[in-house]
Protein backbone atom coordinates (compact mmCIF):
# COMPACT_ATOMS: atom_id res chain seq x y z
CA UNK A 1 0.00 0.00 0.00
CA UNK A 2 0.81 3.57 -0.71
CA UNK A 3 2.19 6.27 1.76
CA UNK A 4 1.29 10.29 0.26
CA UNK A 5 2.63 13.69 1.92
CA UNK A 6 -0.52 15.84 1.05
CA UNK A 7 -0.55 19.95 1.32
CA UNK A 8 -2.92 21.26 3.47
CA UNK A 9 -4.42 22.53 0.64
CA UNK A 10 -4.74 18.85 -1.26
CA UNK A 11 -6.16 17.17 1.92
CA UNK A 12 -8.94 20.08 1.68
CA UNK A 13 -9.63 19.34 -1.45
CA UNK A 14 -9.46 15.50 -1.29
CA UNK A 15 -12.16 16.14 2.11
CA UNK A 16 -14.56 18.26 -0.20
CA UNK A 17 -14.32 15.31 -2.85
CA UNK A 18 -14.88 12.69 -0.24
CA UNK A 19 -18.12 14.31 0.91
CA UNK A 20 -20.37 13.79 -1.40
CA UNK A 21 -19.28 10.41 -2.31
CA UNK A 22 -18.85 8.99 1.20
CA UNK A 23 -21.13 8.71 3.94
CA UNK A 24 -18.30 10.44 6.33
CA UNK A 25 -18.78 10.11 10.04
CA UNK A 26 -16.28 12.66 11.73
CA UNK A 27 -15.35 14.92 14.48
CA UNK A 28 -16.96 18.50 14.51
CA UNK A 29 -17.76 21.29 16.80
CA UNK A 30 -20.45 20.53 19.56
CA UNK A 31 -20.42 24.31 20.99
CA UNK A 32 -17.01 24.20 22.98
CA UNK A 33 -16.50 20.21 22.33
CA UNK A 34 -16.38 17.99 19.73
CA UNK A 35 -18.48 14.81 19.09
CA UNK A 36 -18.72 12.56 15.63
CA UNK A 37 -21.13 13.63 13.61
CA UNK A 38 -22.78 13.34 9.74
CA UNK A 39 -19.70 15.59 8.00
CA UNK A 40 -21.57 17.15 4.90
CA UNK A 41 -19.44 19.97 4.18
CA UNK A 42 -15.32 19.44 4.33
CA UNK A 43 -15.16 22.90 6.57
CA UNK A 44 -16.56 21.45 9.48
CA UNK A 45 -14.47 19.03 9.71
CA UNK A 46 -11.95 19.13 13.20
CA UNK A 47 -9.20 16.87 13.27
CA UNK A 48 -7.63 19.11 15.80
CA UNK A 49 -10.17 17.57 18.13
CA UNK A 50 -8.85 17.05 21.26
CA UNK A 51 -11.41 14.24 22.18
CA UNK A 52 -14.88 13.67 21.11
CA UNK A 53 -17.62 13.49 24.11
CA UNK A 54 -18.65 9.91 22.49
CA UNK A 55 -16.37 7.56 21.44
CA UNK A 56 -17.04 6.43 17.98
CA UNK A 57 -17.79 3.25 19.04
CA UNK A 58 -21.64 4.49 18.63
CA UNK A 59 -21.68 3.66 15.11
CA UNK A 60 -20.96 -0.07 15.53
CA UNK A 61 -23.17 -0.13 18.82
CA UNK A 62 -25.74 2.98 18.73
CA UNK A 63 -27.01 4.18 22.18
CA UNK A 64 -30.36 2.56 21.37
CA UNK A 65 -30.79 0.07 17.97
CA UNK A 66 -34.06 -1.85 17.08
CA UNK A 67 -32.70 -5.00 16.82
CA UNK A 68 -35.96 -7.19 15.25
CA UNK A 69 -39.68 -6.26 14.52
CA UNK A 70 -42.13 -8.51 16.14
CA UNK A 71 -45.56 -9.54 16.18
CA UNK A 72 -47.82 -11.07 18.96
CA UNK A 73 -48.19 -14.34 16.74
CA UNK A 74 -44.60 -14.81 17.38
CA UNK A 75 -43.45 -14.15 13.86
CA UNK A 76 -40.10 -11.82 13.78
CA UNK A 77 -37.23 -10.36 11.85
CA UNK A 78 -33.99 -8.99 12.61
CA UNK A 79 -33.06 -5.90 11.89
CA UNK A 80 -29.63 -5.29 10.51
CA UNK A 81 -28.15 -2.28 9.02
CA UNK A 82 -25.03 -2.96 6.68
CA UNK A 83 -24.83 0.90 4.62
CA UNK A 84 -21.52 1.05 3.78
CA UNK A 85 -19.94 4.46 5.79
CA UNK A 86 -15.95 5.73 6.75
CA UNK A 87 -15.42 6.52 10.21
CA UNK A 88 -13.03 9.06 9.46
CA UNK A 89 -10.94 10.67 11.97
CA UNK A 90 -10.38 8.42 14.68
CA UNK A 91 -7.75 8.85 17.19
CA UNK A 92 -5.72 6.02 17.58
CA UNK A 93 -7.16 5.13 21.44
CA UNK A 94 -10.14 4.71 19.94
CA UNK A 95 -9.61 2.76 17.33
CA UNK A 96 -7.47 0.20 19.78
CA UNK A 97 -10.79 0.18 21.95
CA UNK A 98 -12.95 -0.31 18.71
CA UNK A 99 -10.73 -3.31 18.09
CA UNK A 100 -11.20 -4.65 21.17
CA UNK A 101 -14.88 -4.85 20.89
CA UNK A 102 -14.33 -6.33 17.40
CA UNK A 103 -13.03 -9.66 18.89
CA UNK A 104 -14.95 -9.30 21.67
CA UNK A 105 -18.49 -9.00 19.48
CA UNK A 106 -16.84 -11.84 17.06
CA UNK A 107 -16.09 -14.66 19.29
CA UNK A 108 -18.93 -16.76 21.16
CA UNK A 109 -22.38 -15.35 20.76
CA UNK A 110 -21.56 -13.48 16.86
CA UNK A 111 -23.71 -10.21 17.16
CA UNK A 112 -24.98 -10.18 13.88
CA UNK A 113 -26.08 -6.34 14.67
CA UNK A 114 -22.69 -4.64 15.36
CA UNK A 115 -20.51 -7.19 13.08
CA UNK A 116 -22.83 -6.23 10.12
CA UNK A 117 -21.93 -2.66 10.61
CA UNK A 118 -18.39 -3.20 11.69
CA UNK A 119 -18.12 -4.84 8.37
CA UNK A 120 -19.76 -1.79 6.51
CA UNK A 121 -17.00 0.89 8.11
CA UNK A 122 -14.46 2.03 6.48
CA UNK A 123 -12.19 3.33 9.30
CA UNK A 124 -9.71 6.40 8.92
CA UNK A 125 -7.62 6.67 11.87
CA UNK A 126 -5.83 10.68 12.88
CA UNK A 127 -3.31 10.66 14.80
CA UNK A 128 -3.68 13.07 18.13
CA UNK A 129 -3.06 16.84 17.09
CA UNK A 130 -3.75 18.87 20.41
CA UNK A 131 -4.14 16.67 24.21
CA UNK A 132 -7.10 16.75 25.92
CA UNK A 133 -6.89 17.32 29.53
CA UNK A 134 -7.20 14.31 31.21
CA UNK A 135 -5.96 11.94 28.62
CA UNK A 136 -3.34 9.10 29.75
CA UNK A 137 -3.01 6.63 26.51
CA UNK A 138 0.58 7.83 26.09
CA UNK A 139 0.82 5.24 29.44
CA UNK A 140 -1.28 2.49 28.14
CA UNK A 141 0.66 2.14 24.84
CA UNK A 142 -2.39 3.11 22.75
CA UNK A 143 -0.91 6.95 21.78
CA UNK A 144 -0.10 5.81 18.36
CA UNK A 145 -1.33 3.06 16.16
CA UNK A 146 1.53 2.10 13.73
CA UNK A 147 2.06 -1.06 14.38
CA UNK A 148 -1.75 -2.62 14.57
CA UNK A 149 -3.62 -3.62 11.55
CA UNK A 150 -7.28 -3.35 11.09
CA UNK A 151 -7.69 -0.13 10.28
CA UNK A 152 -7.87 1.56 6.45
CA UNK A 153 -5.87 4.79 6.45
CA UNK A 154 -3.61 6.62 8.47
CA UNK A 155 -3.66 10.51 9.11
CA UNK A 156 -0.52 12.16 10.65
CA UNK A 157 -0.42 15.82 10.48
CA UNK A 158 3.03 17.52 9.99
CA UNK A 159 4.55 20.98 11.82
CA UNK A 160 4.31 22.20 8.29
CA UNK A 161 0.34 21.66 8.22
CA UNK A 162 0.90 19.03 5.35
CA UNK A 163 -0.50 15.39 6.09
CA UNK A 164 1.20 11.88 5.49
CA UNK A 165 -1.93 9.78 4.48
CA UNK A 166 -0.83 6.16 4.74
CA UNK A 167 -3.26 3.79 2.99
CA UNK A 168 -3.13 0.14 4.64
CA UNK A 169 -6.06 -1.81 3.03
CA UNK A 170 -7.83 -2.43 -0.01
CA UNK A 171 -10.96 -0.89 1.30
CA UNK A 172 -8.61 2.53 2.34
CA UNK A 173 -7.41 2.45 -1.17
CA UNK A 174 -11.21 3.51 -2.31
CA UNK A 175 -10.89 6.64 -0.81
CA UNK A 176 -7.36 7.42 -1.53
CA UNK A 177 -7.63 6.87 -4.72
CA UNK A 178 -8.62 10.34 -5.11
CA UNK A 179 -5.11 11.38 -3.76
CA UNK A 180 -3.30 10.35 -7.03
CA UNK A 181 -1.41 13.41 -7.74
CA UNK A 182 0.03 13.92 -4.09
CA UNK A 183 3.51 12.81 -4.42
CA UNK A 184 4.70 9.52 -2.71
CA UNK A 185 6.45 10.72 0.82
CA UNK A 186 10.16 10.38 1.33
CA UNK A 187 12.35 9.62 3.69
CA UNK A 188 12.47 12.80 5.25
CA UNK A 189 8.80 12.89 5.51
CA UNK A 190 8.97 9.56 7.00
CA UNK A 191 11.07 10.56 9.86
CA UNK A 192 9.30 13.66 9.91
CA UNK A 193 6.01 11.22 10.82
CA UNK A 194 8.44 9.29 13.44
CA UNK A 195 9.35 12.41 15.27
CA UNK A 196 5.58 13.54 15.74
CA UNK A 197 4.88 10.15 16.93
CA UNK A 198 7.34 10.09 19.32
CA UNK A 199 5.85 13.41 20.79
CA UNK A 200 2.50 12.16 20.52
CA UNK A 201 3.55 9.52 23.22
CA UNK A 202 4.87 11.81 25.48
CA UNK A 203 2.07 14.11 25.39
CA UNK A 204 -0.87 12.18 26.01
CA UNK A 205 0.21 11.55 29.40
CA UNK A 206 -1.81 13.96 31.58
CA UNK A 207 -1.77 11.47 34.13
CA UNK A 208 0.91 8.88 34.73
CA UNK A 209 0.74 5.55 35.62
CA UNK A 210 3.46 4.34 37.86
CA UNK A 211 3.22 0.45 36.45
CA UNK A 212 3.15 -1.02 32.64
CA UNK A 213 -0.24 -2.15 31.95
CA UNK A 214 0.07 -5.82 31.39
CA UNK A 215 1.04 -5.38 35.51
CA UNK A 216 -2.65 -4.45 36.58
CA UNK A 217 -4.51 -7.17 36.20
CA UNK A 218 -1.82 -8.71 39.28
CA UNK A 219 -2.12 -6.21 41.00
CA UNK A 220 -6.16 -6.43 40.96
CA UNK A 221 -5.43 -9.99 42.48
CA UNK A 222 -4.21 -8.66 45.40
CA UNK A 223 -6.37 -5.76 45.61
CA UNK A 224 -10.39 -6.97 46.24
CA UNK A 225 -10.46 -6.41 49.70
CA UNK A 226 -9.06 -2.87 49.64
CA UNK A 227 -10.23 0.14 51.83
CA UNK A 228 -10.15 2.40 48.45
CA UNK A 229 -13.47 0.63 46.82
CA UNK A 230 -15.63 2.08 49.79
CA UNK A 231 -13.70 4.96 50.82
CA UNK A 232 -13.93 6.36 46.60
CA UNK A 233 -17.90 5.02 46.62
CA UNK A 234 -18.80 7.14 49.15
CA UNK A 235 -18.86 9.85 46.41
CA UNK A 236 -20.45 8.06 43.77
CA UNK A 237 -24.24 9.19 42.08
CA UNK A 238 -24.05 5.54 40.58
CA UNK A 239 -24.60 7.98 37.18
CA UNK A 240 -23.20 5.61 34.72
CA UNK A 241 -21.56 8.66 32.80
CA UNK A 242 -17.96 7.10 33.33
CA UNK A 243 -19.77 3.94 31.50
CA UNK A 244 -21.58 5.59 29.00
CA UNK A 245 -18.13 7.60 27.99
CA UNK A 246 -16.31 5.04 27.66
CA UNK A 247 -14.68 3.31 24.38
CA UNK A 248 -14.70 -0.49 25.52
CA UNK A 249 -17.55 -0.65 27.42
CA UNK A 250 -20.26 -2.46 26.17
CA UNK A 251 -22.94 -3.31 28.20
CA UNK A 252 -26.97 -3.11 26.82
CA UNK A 253 -30.18 -4.25 27.95
CA UNK A 254 -32.77 -5.22 25.88
CA UNK A 255 -36.69 -3.86 26.45
CA UNK A 256 -39.84 -4.69 24.08
CA UNK A 257 -42.20 -1.70 22.90
CA UNK A 258 -45.81 -2.47 21.24
CA UNK A 259 -47.08 -0.31 18.57
CA UNK A 260 -50.53 1.46 19.19
CA UNK A 261 -52.45 -1.24 16.88
CA UNK A 262 -51.20 -3.46 20.07
CA UNK A 263 -50.15 -6.36 18.31
CA UNK A 264 -46.62 -5.39 16.08
CA UNK A 265 -43.41 -3.99 17.62
CA UNK A 266 -39.75 -3.84 18.43
CA UNK A 267 -37.18 -5.47 20.52
CA UNK A 268 -34.79 -3.29 20.95
CA UNK A 269 -30.88 -2.72 22.81
CA UNK A 270 -30.40 0.58 24.57
CA UNK A 271 -26.69 0.99 26.54
CA UNK A 272 -26.67 -0.04 29.77
CA UNK A 273 -23.89 0.33 32.72
CA UNK A 274 -22.43 -1.49 35.63
CA UNK A 275 -22.34 1.58 37.62
CA UNK A 276 -26.15 1.53 37.23
CA UNK A 277 -27.91 0.96 40.91
CA UNK A 278 -30.20 -1.61 38.70
CA UNK A 279 -27.36 -2.99 36.33
CA UNK A 280 -26.94 -6.69 38.12
CA UNK A 281 -30.84 -6.69 38.95
CA UNK A 282 -32.20 -10.16 37.83
CA UNK A 283 -35.58 -11.79 37.90
CA UNK A 284 -37.22 -11.86 41.56
CA UNK A 285 -35.48 -8.34 42.40
CA UNK A 286 -32.09 -10.07 43.24
CA UNK A 287 -29.34 -7.39 42.68
CA UNK A 288 -26.00 -8.90 43.15
CA UNK A 289 -24.09 -5.76 43.42
CA UNK A 290 -26.68 -3.69 45.28
CA UNK A 291 -23.87 -2.19 47.03
CA UNK A 292 -21.97 0.87 45.27
CA UNK A 293 -18.85 -0.22 46.59
CA UNK A 294 -19.30 -3.27 44.69
CA UNK A 295 -20.43 -1.39 41.69
CA UNK A 296 -17.63 0.52 42.10
CA UNK A 297 -15.33 -1.94 42.18
CA UNK A 298 -16.53 -4.00 39.51
CA UNK A 299 -15.68 -1.44 36.94
CA UNK A 300 -12.01 -1.50 37.54
CA UNK A 301 -11.86 -5.01 37.50
CA UNK A 302 -13.54 -5.30 34.39
CA UNK A 303 -11.51 -2.40 33.03
CA UNK A 304 -8.04 -4.01 34.52
CA UNK A 305 -8.39 -7.96 34.73
CA UNK A 306 -11.95 -9.11 33.43
CA UNK A 307 -11.14 -8.61 29.71
CA UNK A 308 -7.48 -9.27 30.24
CA UNK A 309 -8.72 -12.64 31.78
CA UNK A 310 -10.73 -13.25 28.60
CA UNK A 311 -9.05 -12.38 25.67
CA UNK A 312 -5.78 -10.76 27.09
CA UNK A 313 -5.75 -6.91 26.91
CA UNK A 314 -6.50 -4.05 29.12
CA UNK A 315 -10.38 -2.62 28.49
CA UNK A 316 -8.57 0.82 29.37
CA UNK A 317 -7.04 2.82 26.37
CA UNK A 318 -6.59 5.87 28.31
CA UNK A 319 -8.98 8.07 26.56
CA UNK A 320 -9.57 10.04 30.02
CA UNK A 321 -13.77 10.56 29.09
CA UNK A 322 -14.34 8.77 32.72
CA UNK A 323 -11.85 11.52 34.11
CA UNK A 324 -13.37 14.28 32.84
CA UNK A 325 -17.11 13.08 32.79
CA UNK A 326 -17.14 12.34 36.41
CA UNK A 327 -18.61 14.95 38.34
CA UNK A 328 -17.17 14.24 41.65
CA UNK A 329 -13.88 13.27 40.73
CA UNK A 330 -13.61 9.84 41.29
CA UNK A 331 -13.42 7.78 38.31
CA UNK A 332 -9.88 8.38 37.00
CA UNK A 333 -8.45 4.64 36.92
CA UNK A 334 -4.40 5.76 37.19
CA UNK A 335 -5.48 7.62 40.32
CA UNK A 336 -6.81 4.02 41.72
CA UNK A 337 -4.15 1.86 40.33
CA UNK A 338 -1.45 4.17 41.66
CA UNK A 339 -2.97 4.23 44.70
CA UNK A 340 -3.46 0.30 44.73
CA UNK A 341 0.02 -0.12 43.98
CA UNK A 342 1.91 2.04 46.55
CA UNK A 343 -0.76 0.25 49.35
CA UNK A 344 0.57 -2.65 48.35
CA UNK A 345 4.22 -1.74 49.32
CA UNK B 1 -64.97 -6.29 24.01
CA UNK B 2 -65.68 -2.76 25.18
CA UNK B 3 -62.96 -0.62 25.43
CA UNK B 4 -61.62 -0.11 28.85
CA UNK B 5 -62.48 3.31 30.14
CA UNK B 6 -60.23 5.63 31.10
CA UNK B 7 -61.18 8.58 34.00
CA UNK B 8 -58.39 12.00 34.17
CA UNK B 9 -58.51 13.67 37.62
CA UNK B 10 -57.29 17.02 38.68
CA UNK B 11 -56.51 18.59 41.59
CA UNK B 12 -53.79 21.19 42.73
CA UNK B 13 -51.77 22.10 39.34
CA UNK B 14 -51.76 23.75 36.54
CA UNK B 15 -53.22 21.67 34.43
CA UNK B 16 -50.28 21.82 32.21
CA UNK B 17 -50.03 18.00 31.82
CA UNK B 18 -53.46 17.48 30.83
CA UNK B 19 -52.62 19.69 28.32
CA UNK B 20 -49.33 17.66 26.79
CA UNK B 21 -52.24 14.94 26.47
CA UNK B 22 -54.68 17.30 24.24
CA UNK B 23 -51.76 18.76 22.81
CA UNK B 24 -50.51 14.54 21.37
CA UNK B 25 -52.53 15.35 18.08
CA UNK B 26 -52.46 11.85 15.93
CA UNK B 27 -51.26 10.20 18.93
CA UNK B 28 -53.99 11.63 20.47
CA UNK B 29 -56.25 9.24 18.14
CA UNK B 30 -54.50 6.66 18.43
CA UNK B 31 -54.86 6.46 22.58
CA UNK B 32 -58.41 7.02 21.76
CA UNK B 33 -58.80 3.91 19.42
CA UNK B 34 -57.70 1.84 22.23
CA UNK B 35 -59.76 3.70 24.96
CA UNK B 36 -62.62 5.15 26.27
CA UNK B 37 -62.27 8.82 28.27
CA UNK B 38 -65.52 8.67 30.41
CA UNK B 39 -64.40 11.44 32.63
CA UNK B 40 -62.21 14.19 31.60
CA UNK B 41 -63.01 17.61 32.57
CA UNK B 42 -60.57 19.68 30.22
CA UNK B 43 -62.13 17.33 27.37
CA UNK B 44 -65.35 16.52 27.89
CA UNK B 45 -68.11 15.88 30.42
CA UNK B 46 -69.34 12.25 30.66
CA UNK B 47 -68.79 10.15 34.26
CA UNK B 48 -68.55 6.70 35.44
CA UNK B 49 -68.64 4.60 38.20
CA UNK B 50 -65.50 2.39 37.38
CA UNK B 51 -62.71 3.46 35.43
CA UNK B 52 -60.25 0.92 34.39
CA UNK B 53 -57.61 3.31 34.62
CA UNK B 54 -57.37 6.56 36.51
CA UNK B 55 -55.16 9.25 35.33
CA UNK B 56 -54.86 11.74 38.45
CA UNK B 57 -52.75 15.10 37.97
CA UNK B 58 -52.04 17.06 40.55
CA UNK B 59 -51.42 17.63 44.24
CA UNK B 60 -53.67 16.94 47.10
CA UNK B 61 -53.72 20.33 49.04
CA UNK B 62 -57.18 20.23 50.94
CA UNK B 63 -59.28 17.14 53.08
CA UNK B 64 -61.37 17.53 50.63
CA UNK B 65 -59.67 16.56 47.65
CA UNK B 66 -58.11 13.83 49.47
CA UNK B 67 -61.49 12.46 49.95
CA UNK B 68 -62.26 12.97 46.23
CA UNK B 69 -58.70 10.73 45.58
CA UNK B 70 -60.14 8.12 48.11
CA UNK B 71 -63.00 7.69 45.87
CA UNK B 72 -61.25 7.62 42.15
CA UNK B 73 -58.88 5.07 43.80
CA UNK B 74 -61.95 3.26 44.96
CA UNK B 75 -63.56 3.26 41.49
CA UNK B 76 -60.20 2.60 39.34
CA UNK B 77 -58.70 -0.66 38.67
CA UNK B 78 -55.24 0.74 38.32
CA UNK B 79 -54.08 4.48 39.35
CA UNK B 80 -51.70 5.93 37.15
CA UNK B 81 -50.15 9.61 38.77
CA UNK B 82 -49.36 12.00 36.18
CA UNK B 83 -47.17 15.04 36.17
CA UNK B 84 -44.77 16.10 38.95
CA UNK B 85 -47.25 17.78 40.59
CA UNK B 86 -49.13 14.21 41.37
CA UNK B 87 -46.11 11.80 41.46
CA UNK B 88 -43.79 13.77 43.87
CA UNK B 89 -45.88 16.79 45.34
CA UNK B 90 -43.96 19.56 42.91
CA UNK B 91 -43.97 22.60 42.96
CA UNK B 92 -46.86 22.67 45.41
CA UNK B 93 -44.50 21.46 48.00
CA UNK B 94 -42.36 24.76 48.34
CA UNK B 95 -45.78 25.61 50.54
CA UNK B 96 -44.58 23.09 53.12
CA UNK B 97 -41.49 24.93 53.75
CA UNK B 98 -43.69 27.33 56.00
CA UNK B 99 -46.25 26.89 58.05
CA UNK B 100 -49.60 26.67 56.90
CA UNK B 101 -50.94 29.91 58.30
CA UNK B 102 -48.47 31.66 56.64
CA UNK B 103 -49.08 30.58 53.36
CA UNK B 104 -52.48 31.18 53.72
CA UNK B 105 -52.26 34.71 54.93
CA UNK B 106 -49.72 35.23 51.70
CA UNK B 107 -51.66 33.73 49.31
CA UNK B 108 -55.43 35.16 50.22
CA UNK B 109 -54.59 37.74 52.62
CA UNK B 110 -57.80 38.62 54.18
CA UNK B 111 -59.53 36.43 53.00
CA UNK B 112 -57.46 33.24 54.42
CA UNK B 113 -59.69 32.19 57.35
CA UNK B 114 -62.54 31.84 55.09
CA UNK B 115 -63.58 28.10 55.65
CA UNK B 116 -63.58 27.40 51.64
CA UNK B 117 -59.95 28.51 51.66
CA UNK B 118 -58.47 26.03 53.87
CA UNK B 119 -55.69 24.30 52.79
CA UNK B 120 -53.57 21.35 54.41
CA UNK B 121 -49.77 20.98 53.13
CA UNK B 122 -49.11 19.39 49.53
CA UNK B 123 -48.79 15.80 49.34
CA UNK B 124 -48.45 13.78 46.50
CA UNK B 125 -50.87 10.79 45.35
CA UNK B 126 -49.11 8.01 46.49
CA UNK B 127 -48.89 9.65 49.84
CA UNK B 128 -52.46 9.39 50.14
CA UNK B 129 -53.79 6.26 48.22
CA UNK B 130 -52.02 3.54 46.57
CA UNK B 131 -50.38 4.24 43.18
CA UNK B 132 -49.92 1.50 40.29
CA UNK B 133 -47.69 3.89 38.08
CA UNK B 134 -45.78 7.14 37.88
CA UNK B 135 -45.17 9.19 34.85
CA UNK B 136 -43.08 11.98 35.74
CA UNK B 137 -41.95 15.95 35.10
CA UNK B 138 -43.08 19.17 34.87
CA UNK B 139 -44.49 19.19 32.57
CA UNK B 140 -44.80 15.25 31.29
CA UNK B 141 -43.73 14.00 28.06
CA UNK B 142 -46.83 12.55 26.56
CA UNK B 143 -45.34 9.77 24.78
CA UNK B 144 -44.16 8.45 27.72
CA UNK B 145 -48.36 8.30 29.22
CA UNK B 146 -49.01 6.55 26.00
CA UNK B 147 -45.92 3.97 26.53
CA UNK B 148 -47.58 3.41 29.97
CA UNK B 149 -50.95 2.92 28.79
CA UNK B 150 -49.90 0.98 26.20
CA UNK B 151 -48.13 -1.71 28.34
CA UNK B 152 -51.15 -1.65 30.51
CA UNK B 153 -53.43 -2.71 28.34
CA UNK B 154 -50.72 -5.65 26.92
CA UNK B 155 -50.43 -7.25 30.41
CA UNK B 156 -46.88 -5.84 30.53
CA UNK B 157 -45.26 -4.31 33.27
CA UNK B 158 -43.85 -0.70 32.29
CA UNK B 159 -40.30 -0.14 33.45
CA UNK B 160 -39.37 2.83 35.30
CA UNK B 161 -35.78 4.27 35.29
CA UNK B 162 -34.03 4.06 38.34
CA UNK B 163 -30.91 5.37 36.98
CA UNK B 164 -30.40 9.34 36.55
CA UNK B 165 -30.49 11.62 34.19
CA UNK B 166 -26.67 11.81 33.44
CA UNK B 167 -27.38 8.69 31.62
CA UNK B 168 -29.71 9.82 28.78
CA UNK B 169 -27.00 13.10 28.98
CA UNK B 170 -24.36 11.30 27.91
CA UNK B 171 -26.59 9.20 25.39
CA UNK B 172 -26.90 12.59 23.52
CA UNK B 173 -23.77 13.44 23.62
CA UNK B 174 -24.13 16.73 25.23
CA UNK B 175 -21.28 18.73 27.36
CA UNK B 176 -21.42 18.49 31.16
CA UNK B 177 -23.68 21.88 32.60
CA UNK B 178 -20.75 21.05 35.28
CA UNK B 179 -17.95 21.66 32.67
CA UNK B 180 -19.97 25.18 31.99
CA UNK B 181 -19.05 26.01 35.87
CA UNK B 182 -23.15 24.92 36.48
CA UNK B 183 -25.20 23.37 39.73
CA UNK B 184 -26.74 20.79 37.58
CA UNK B 185 -29.61 18.37 39.66
CA UNK B 186 -29.13 15.37 36.97
CA UNK B 187 -26.95 12.98 38.67
CA UNK B 188 -29.41 12.78 41.57
CA UNK B 189 -32.69 13.21 39.67
CA UNK B 190 -34.83 10.42 37.66
CA UNK B 191 -34.60 9.92 34.21
CA UNK B 192 -37.02 9.24 31.25
CA UNK B 193 -37.02 12.89 30.10
CA UNK B 194 -33.97 12.05 27.54
CA UNK B 195 -32.15 15.07 29.10
CA UNK B 196 -34.47 17.55 27.98
CA UNK B 197 -32.64 20.21 29.86
CA UNK B 198 -29.20 19.32 29.51
CA UNK B 199 -29.75 18.87 26.13
CA UNK B 200 -30.97 22.44 25.66
CA UNK B 201 -27.84 24.23 27.19
CA UNK B 202 -29.77 24.55 30.80
CA UNK B 203 -29.09 22.74 33.47
CA UNK B 204 -31.55 19.79 34.91
CA UNK B 205 -33.67 21.40 37.95
CA UNK B 206 -34.85 17.68 38.81
CA UNK B 207 -38.59 17.82 37.73
CA UNK B 208 -38.88 14.05 37.75
CA UNK B 209 -37.43 13.63 41.33
CA UNK B 210 -35.06 11.87 42.96
CA UNK B 211 -34.04 8.69 41.87
CA UNK B 212 -34.89 6.03 44.87
CA UNK B 213 -31.34 6.63 46.11
CA UNK B 214 -30.09 9.94 45.60
CA UNK B 215 -26.38 10.48 46.87
CA UNK B 216 -26.91 14.61 47.78
CA UNK B 217 -24.27 14.28 49.76
CA UNK B 218 -21.64 13.60 47.24
CA UNK B 219 -23.53 16.32 44.66
CA UNK B 220 -22.93 18.90 48.71
CA UNK B 221 -19.48 17.80 48.72
CA UNK B 222 -17.93 18.71 45.20
CA UNK B 223 -20.00 22.52 45.57
CA UNK B 224 -16.88 23.90 46.70
CA UNK B 225 -14.70 22.28 44.24
CA UNK B 226 -17.20 24.07 41.30
CA UNK B 227 -16.38 27.27 42.91
CA UNK B 228 -20.29 27.10 43.75
CA UNK B 229 -21.66 26.74 47.65
CA UNK B 230 -23.96 24.63 49.46
CA UNK B 231 -27.04 27.71 49.53
CA UNK B 232 -26.57 27.70 45.20
CA UNK B 233 -27.05 23.83 45.49
CA UNK B 234 -30.50 24.17 47.72
CA UNK B 235 -31.74 26.49 45.90
CA UNK B 236 -31.57 24.72 43.02
CA UNK B 237 -33.15 21.91 44.83
CA UNK B 238 -36.24 23.80 46.60
CA UNK B 239 -38.45 23.80 43.46
CA UNK B 240 -39.25 19.80 42.94
CA UNK B 241 -37.02 18.68 46.51
CA UNK B 242 -38.96 20.04 49.24
CA UNK B 243 -40.29 18.21 51.26
CA UNK B 244 -39.32 15.27 49.75
CA UNK B 245 -38.23 12.05 51.51
CA UNK B 246 -34.53 12.50 50.85
CA UNK B 247 -32.98 15.93 51.90
CA UNK B 248 -29.74 17.62 52.36
S1 LIG C 1 -11.84 3.57 31.61
FE1 LIG C 1 -11.87 5.77 31.29
S2 LIG C 1 -9.89 6.28 30.44
FE2 LIG C 1 -10.13 4.08 30.29
S3 LIG C 1 -10.93 3.78 28.23
FE3 LIG C 1 -12.69 3.91 29.60
S4 LIG C 1 -13.28 6.07 29.59
FE4 LIG C 1 -11.24 5.93 28.71
S1 LIG D 1 -17.77 6.98 39.39
FE1 LIG D 1 -18.45 9.04 38.89
S2 LIG D 1 -19.20 8.94 36.78
FE2 LIG D 1 -19.02 6.85 37.55
S3 LIG D 1 -21.07 6.35 38.33
FE3 LIG D 1 -19.88 7.13 40.06
S4 LIG D 1 -20.30 9.32 40.10
FE4 LIG D 1 -20.97 8.58 38.10
S1 LIG E 1 -46.42 18.84 36.93
FE1 LIG E 1 -45.97 20.88 36.18
S2 LIG E 1 -47.00 20.98 34.21
FE2 LIG E 1 -47.86 19.24 35.31
S3 LIG E 1 -49.60 20.04 36.34
FE3 LIG E 1 -47.93 20.18 37.79
S4 LIG E 1 -47.12 22.24 37.52
FE4 LIG E 1 -48.41 21.81 35.76
S1 LIG F 1 -25.20 18.07 32.40
FE1 LIG F 1 -26.23 17.36 34.24
S2 LIG F 1 -27.36 15.56 33.55
FE2 LIG F 1 -25.82 15.98 32.01
S3 LIG F 1 -24.07 14.71 32.60
FE3 LIG F 1 -23.76 16.75 33.51
S4 LIG F 1 -24.60 16.56 35.56
FE4 LIG F 1 -25.42 14.85 34.38
S1 LIG G 1 -33.64 17.45 32.56
FE1 LIG G 1 -34.32 17.49 34.70
S2 LIG G 1 -35.59 19.29 34.89
FE2 LIG G 1 -35.35 18.88 32.71
S3 LIG G 1 -37.10 17.62 32.15
FE3 LIG G 1 -35.48 16.21 32.70
S4 LIG G 1 -35.75 15.80 34.89
FE4 LIG G 1 -36.95 17.62 34.39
Amino acid sequence: MNIKRVTEKEFAAWVDALTPKHTLYAPQAKEDRFAFDRLTAGEDLRLDYDVSILPPKKYFLPQKEVLIKFDRKGNFESVIAHEPFVLFGVHPYDFVAMDQLNTIFEQDNYDVHYMARKEAATVVVSDVQVASADVFAGCMGNATVEDRDGYDVLLTRLDDGSYVVETRSEKGEVLTGLLSSAVDADEVTLQQREQVWNRTREQLQKHKLEMTPEQIPALLDKSYDHPLWAEKAELCHSCGSCNLVCPTCYCFTVEDELNWDMETGQRYRQWDGCMLTGFATVTGNHNFRDKKEARYRHRYYRKGKYVWDMIGEIACVGCGRCISACTTNIANPVEVFNQLSEEQQ
Amino acid sequence: MAKPKIGIFDFACCEGCQLQIVNMEEDLLNLLALVDPVEWREAMSDQSDHYDIAIVEGSITRDEDAERLRKVRESADYVIALGACATIGGVNKLQNNFAIEDVQVMVYGDAANMPHLASTPAQAIHEVVKVDYMVHGCPIDAHELTHVVRCLLAGKQPVMPDYPVCVECKMKENGCRYEYGEVCLGPVTRAGCDARCPSNGFWCFGCRGYVDDPNLEAAASVMEQYGKTLDDLKSKMALFGSAQEHKL
